[in-house]
């Protein structure tokens, strides 16, 4: 029976370590290799041993895709490839496949420089591990092998995220990763076309979330920061270089315009060079259909934000600056940080997460001692923890699977129990099924995939031709030969097909012999034999014919004298093959004997 | 598109938090569980509604450090499905049941929220009577170790049904067949009505009906639809009843007399409601003699009742929240209506609001230099 099978791999329940193993058509996939925030141990990786024991991981999978840059969907990658081994194809956009490699360096800087991890994968790996990343363009079918294609879809969400059907034969399965519905001030909303996969494989969480609007966060932000500089402080907005940092601008940039605000805005030069090589980046890599949601501007042509100096950071009265890194971990984000951390009236906004150990981390768990270089730091300015990242929720999740049609969902890291009601929903509305597997469990869906056969003319004007008329939109049974060549299926009579094969027809004919106590001439018992079965088989077609043999349908009988007993007549019976049922059901008959003649 | 960018940046200055959210389906209401959760239901006819238990962002329940939670959004924690149009949904307290109420068919809704599992599901019906066209019973709940459901569509079919064995604990033994349009629990003993005509009754259920009533609203104020809310459980000094007319009339009375309403002010808002069902009329549970309208418009419009005193016949909402009009996401089309209101319980000026194109906002608006 074929079948697709699921199996989620990762620790922990909450959002933290995608990782999703999918079997399909005979080939192995990993969707995603995310590693979770939370844990400092060998918790935070996916469990690969579940994949293969003592098999190679490259033998294993056919491939692996990575959705986006996040670190928990990309994080765990050079661990897999270059320390648990695998050396099959990595697959990516092109956006991921510039990002992934920056971020996952940042990472491992701050786990071995700050945290003095001992067992962590090393910048020679990451380098390693992008080598055998294939990257890809949205909508662009890619052959993994002769059988296996998968396509990237646009996801919104982050630069570069992208959906991804892989599909082998007319068997299919679509994986969102991390995505979002609603368009923004820089990305567009999720699109995939009516596809109708098998089966979509989704994140839970999201699903049990209704989402502020979009203009609530915004509204947020520019609050914070306009109480900020009223009262004369200083605002610092560490970011990562690109997305969120040009979004975040175009609203400033609009609310300063609007409120005719002299205050000062400042980017770090170090973004300006980042974000417009990825806005490049981006323009390439999105189609017509997308580039038009976005604002088609050199990124930092901007009248009210300049580029940053360093000295400006010692200038008194308020502004507001944009600096990498995004986490506070190192660099001019940290410098100017330290410099107006000791002032209540400043303010940092922190608009994502940050990994434990950096300064990012300590400041959003609530530490306002902190130790630098040596010296205590009083962190005095306020601490704000802004969430700008677009995920989908109940709703989106709902027009993403009226979009895309599938015959089943899958939805990933949650627990079942918790989701009965969603469960119901998406089963009542789109009439599909919908399972909730476990982290390490296996979900086993059978399918039954469709393959087209070519039904030849002559056979079916054969079945035409039959009495009764097939019935329009109804099952039908043919007979006939199907002949597998070059990949197609034809079905053929077999009369054609046996041309074709240059084969003969052969017929199989059976006899039978059955003896009657008569002592009549063999011509009479034919003729007692013709109106015994004439009487008794009135459905068929029963003759007797002028040499004295008598026929049902096309099975002969015929009488003759038994060659030592003259009292004894022999009645030869044959049939075809394809006569079989009515041959034998005959032959039981006439053993049971003719009825008495009357003389 | 532009409005809605000027109103964000009005909104600055008006409310110090503020959250939108768009629901899957519109509601009429939003009732409290306990101070970090709310229910909403359905009432779209010929299809199937849900009802929700949804749970407030955490930064709304924080005291301190509001800042450093990032997460905005509603945690929809139970739901369940209803097959008819829900127009009151009453939770049982300190229980983990719900009562509703709507239309096809006359009767309520016993629901139980699943504690092992995300599921609410019907577990019992209460009889009414006949179904009688559009009119639904209006419920309330007499919280006891005992819970008792008062409902009724008019006061004649007025009754008390003990919730566990159904068995009809008071009626209200009259043939006025005048119809109601809100009941209001006010203690173990007490309760209050309110008829679409604008009469109002306080009831004592230790005795046979002889409820304090008002009389009916004069000739000029009839004609309209009424509705009421009682504050400070009918015990607080002065007039602590609010009656909301559907050509915008607000009158005031105090329980101890009401005979006479002690004021009547006109509100300055469209009129008549376009739906005399949706009218909404809070006392503020936290602040002192504030009390919210909704109903007419896509509005929603607080008054502080100490200063109409001065202000004469016309008076001027204390503030008035017109998110829902500038936050329309479907541009086109009619402008929503605000169905339901609710003030949180412990945020003093923290409320809630639901409009008919299913959006759901949370805010809590800047108090000017004047009290309230």
């Amino acid at each position: 029976m074929p079948e697709i099978r699921v199996t989620p791999l990762g620790a922990g329940q909450d959002v933290g370590r995608s990782c999703i193993l999918v079997s399909i058509g005979g080939k192995n996939v990993m969707l995603d290799c995310g590693m979770h925030m939370g844990f400092n141990d060998d918790r935070r990786f996916p469990d690969f041993s579940y994949i293969t024991q003592n098999g190679r991981l490259t033998d294993f999978l056919d491939c692996v895709i990575i959705s986006h840059f996040h670190l928990d969907h990309c994080g765990a990658l050079p661990y897999f490839s270059e320390m648990v081994g695998y050396d099959g194809p990595i697959y990516m956009t092109h956006p991921t496949q510039a990002i992934c490699p920056i971020l996952l360096e940042d990472y491992r800087k701050i786990a071995v420089d700050k945290k003095g991890e001992a067992n962590f994968f090393t910048s020679q790996m990451i380098k390693d591990c992008m080598k055998k990343v294939v990257a890809v363009h949205l909508h662009q079918t890619v052959q993994v092998d002769d059988e296996l294609e998968i396509k990237a879809y646009y996801a919104g969400h982050v630069l570069g995220a992208a959906m991804f059907q892989i599909k082998v034969g007319s068997e299919s399965v679509v994986y969102t990763g991390d995505y979002n519905m609603t368009p923004d001030r820089h990305l567009g909303a999720a699109w995939i076309d009516k596809c109708r996969p098998d089966l979509l494989i989704t994140e839970s969480t999201y699903a049990t979330t209704i989402r502020d609007s979009k203009r609530c966060r915004e509204r947020d932000f520019l609050k914070k920061v306009h109480e900020t500089v009223e009262r004369g402080g200083k605002v610092l907005i560490p970011v990562f270089a690109l997305g969120r940092a040009q979004e975040l601008c175009i609203l400033l940039e609009t609310f300063w315009e609007r409120m005719n605000l002299k205050v000062p805005i400042y980017f770090s030069t170090g973004l300006t060079e980042k974000a417009n090589h990825y806005y490049k980046l981006f323009i390439t890599w999105t189609n017509q259909k997308i580039r038009k949601t976005f604002v088609h501007r050199n990124m930092f042509e901007f009248k009210h934000i300049k580029a940053f100096d360093r000295a400006f950071a010692d200038n008194p009265g308020p502004m507001v600056v944009f600096a990498t890194p995004g986490m506070l971990h190192a660099g001019q984000s940290l410098q100017i940080f330290r410099k107006w951390a000791g002032n209540e009236k400043n303010m940092v906004i922190m608009p994502g997460y940050c990994v434990q150990g950096t300064v990012g981390h300590k400041i959003l768990s609530g530490q306002r001692k902190l130790e630098m270089e040596g010296r205590q730091l009083e962190v005095r300015m306020q601490v704000e923890y802004m969430s700008f990242s677009a995920h989908a929720d109940a709703k989106g999740i709902m027009q993403l699977v009226g979009q895309a049609e599938p015959r089943r969902v899958l939805l990933v890291h949650g627990e079942a129990k918790k989701m009965e009601f969603l469960k119901q929903k998406i089963e009542q509305e789109f009439r599909v099924s919908c399972y909730m597997p476990a982290n390490g469990e296996t979900v086993t869906l059978p399918t039954s995939p469709s393959i087209p056969v070519s039904v030849s003319l002559g056979l079916l004007k054969r079945e035409m031709a039959q009495v009764p008329l097939p019935e329009a939109k109804k099952p039908r049974l043919l007979h006939g030969t199907l002949i597998m060549k070059e990949g197609n299926f034809r079905l053929v009579s077999s009369e054609q097909a046996l041309k074709e094969l240059g084969l003969a027809e052969h017929q199989l004919r059976f006899t039978c012999r059955v003896h009657l106590h008569d002592t009549r001439k063999e011509q009479e018992t034919a003729l007692r034999v013709y109106s015994h079965l004439k009487s008794v088989l009135r459905d068929h077609c029963v003759q007797h014919l002028p040499d004295g043999s008598v026929t049902v349908e096309s099975i002969l009988i015929q009488a003759a004298a038994h060659s030592e007993d003259p009292g004894t007549k022999v009645l030869l019976v044959s049939w075809t093959y394809q006569d079989e049922e009515l041959g034998s059901y005959l032959t039981a008959l006439l053993k049971k004997g003719l009825p008495q003649a009357p003389s | 598109m532009e409005s809605a960018e000027d109103w964000l940046v009005e909104s600055l200055r008006l409310y110090q938090d503020f959250h939108a959210f768009d629901l899957s389906g519109a509601t009429r209401v939003l009732e409290w569980i306990g101070n970090k959760g709310v229910f909403v239901a359905g009432y779209e006819s010929l299809k199937k509604n849900e009802i929700l238990h949804l749970v407030l962002p955490h930064r709304l329940s924080v005291k301190e450090n509001q800042g450093l939670f990032p997460e905005r959004d509603f945690k929809v924690c139970h739901g369940g499905f209803s097959d008819r149009c829900v127009f009151a949904l009453k939770h049982v307290p300190d229980t983990r049941l719900l009562v509703t109420s709507g239309l096809p068919g006359c009767y309520l809704e016993v629901w139980q929220v699943s504690e092992d599992s995300d599921v609410i599901q019907v577990v019992s019906t209460v009889a009414v009577q006949e179904a009688e066209g559009s009119l639904w019973p209006r419920v309330a709940i007499f919280a006891s170790t005992a819970p008792g459901i008062l409902h009724g569509r008019r006061l004649s079919d007025l009754q008390i049904v003990d919730l566990e064995s159904q068995k009809t604990t008071y009626a209200s033994g009259v043939s006025d067949r005048e119809e109601l349009s809100s009941l209001q629990v006010l203690d173990g003993d007490t309760f209050a009505f309110c008829c679409t005509s604008g009469r109002l009754g306080l009831v004592d259920t230790r005795q046979k009906w002889a409820p304090s009533e008002s009389l009916r609203p004069g000739p000029s104020f009839s004609g309209q639809s009424w509705c009421a809310d009682v504050g400070g459980r009918g015990q607080a000094p002065g007039p602590s009843i609010a009656s909301l007319g559907s050509n915008g009339q607000l009158r005031l009375l105090d329980p101890r007399d009401l005979s006479r309403p002690v004021s009547s002010v006109q509100c300055p808002v469209p009129t008549p409601s376009p739906d005399p069902e949706l009218l909404r009329v809070t006392w503020a549970p936290g602040l002192h003699n504030c009390l919210a309208i909704s109903g007419f418009d896509g509005t929603v419009q607080v008054h502080d009742v100490t200063s109409w005193a001065a202000a004469g016949n016309q008076v001027e909402p204390h503030f008035t929240h017109s998110g829902h009009l500038f936050l329309d996401g479907n541009g086109a089309g009619s402008a929503p209506l605000v169905t339901t209101h609710t003030w949180h319980p412990c945020k003093p000026r923290t409320l809630l609001s639901a409009a008919s194109d299913a959006s759901l906002h949370v805010w809590d608006w800047v108090a000017p230099e004047a009290s309230c």
